[in-house]
């Protein structure tokens, strides 16, 4: 049900502190890539290396704006993520749409 | 994170479209998809107080106990696999009348807050507490 060669590049690009930090910064909204750089006390090339590994993950894109590119965040992953560490939040979720999909179903035939 | 005895609740809502003592049949009913009891390799079922039951899965069993069966409105029972690593948790539901249709709400508490218990692998715990310090409520430490 869940891509895992996803769920690995998610997990790889959360697992270094200043990617979730750039994750922290896109969430207030998008930004140039040297907004992203400015804060770190990196080398450009090592944000650069940084922001691939979110791109990988899915978990930012790039957007021309004109002259200029922004790059923000994308949630969904994050959210397939938490979705898949929580079993039994999806052993339900699963179940109750079989039910409710068993019943409207059976109303459908009903109407017939 | 460190404390073991933490413990996950998850709540879901889902409106059905038939009247509660239908829904509350259906719920305890193996033929009928999508309730707990439904694609048993291995069913036992006493849906009574103090009645129990046992549903094998993918080589995963389950136990539990009927604690509260109040027809149409609420059902309860203990619940036990290999992923509530042994402790007793809670199921319950309950089923409200709206209009034509039924309100059923199913929680489930007690379940233990581990690393097993998610089913997801090391290092979680480090991104747990972070990620609330990231997302939570745009509290972000500026730089």
């Amino acid at each position: 049900m869940y891509d895992m060669d996803q769920l690995t590049d998610v997990l790889t690009a959360l697992s270094h502190p200043t990617r979730r930090a750039i994750i922290g910064q896109l969430a207030n909204g998008p930004a140039r890539f040297l907004d992203i750089a400015k804060p770190f006390d990196t080398a450009l090339n090592a944000t650069t290396k940084h922001l691939k590994v979110l791109e990988r993950a899915g978990l930012i894109e790039r957007q021309k704006h004109g002259r200029e590119v922004l790059i923000s965040f994308r949630g969904g992953p994050l959210r397939e993520v938490a979705g898949w560490m929580h079993e039994y939040d999806r052993f339900w979720n699963e179940r109750l749409d079989q039910f409710e999909q068993y019943f409207k179903n059976k109303k459908k035939k009903e109407k017939k | 994170m460190t404390n073991s005895k933490k413990t996950l609740e998850f709540k879901f809502d889902r409106t059905i479209p038939a009247p509660p003592a239908e829904v509350f049949d259906g719920w305890l009913d193996p033929k009928i998809p999508g309730n707990p009891w439904n694609m048993a390799e291995k069913l036992l079922l006493n849906p009574k107080v103090d009645g129990f039951f046992y549903w094998l899965i993918k080589e995963n069993s389950h136990y539990g106990r009927f604690t509260e069966i109040e027809r149409p409105s609420r059902i309860q029972h203990t619940w036990m696999s290999r992923s509530t690593l042994g402790e007793e948790t809670t199921v319950t539901l309950t089923f409200k009348k709206q209009g034509e249709d039924t309100l059923m709400t199913l929680v489930h508490t007690g379940i233990p807050d581990t690393e097993a218990g998610r089913g997801h692998e090391r290092g979680w715990n480090h991104f747990l507490d972070i990620f609330p310090e990231q997302f939570g409520d745009g509290s972000r430490k500026e730089k």
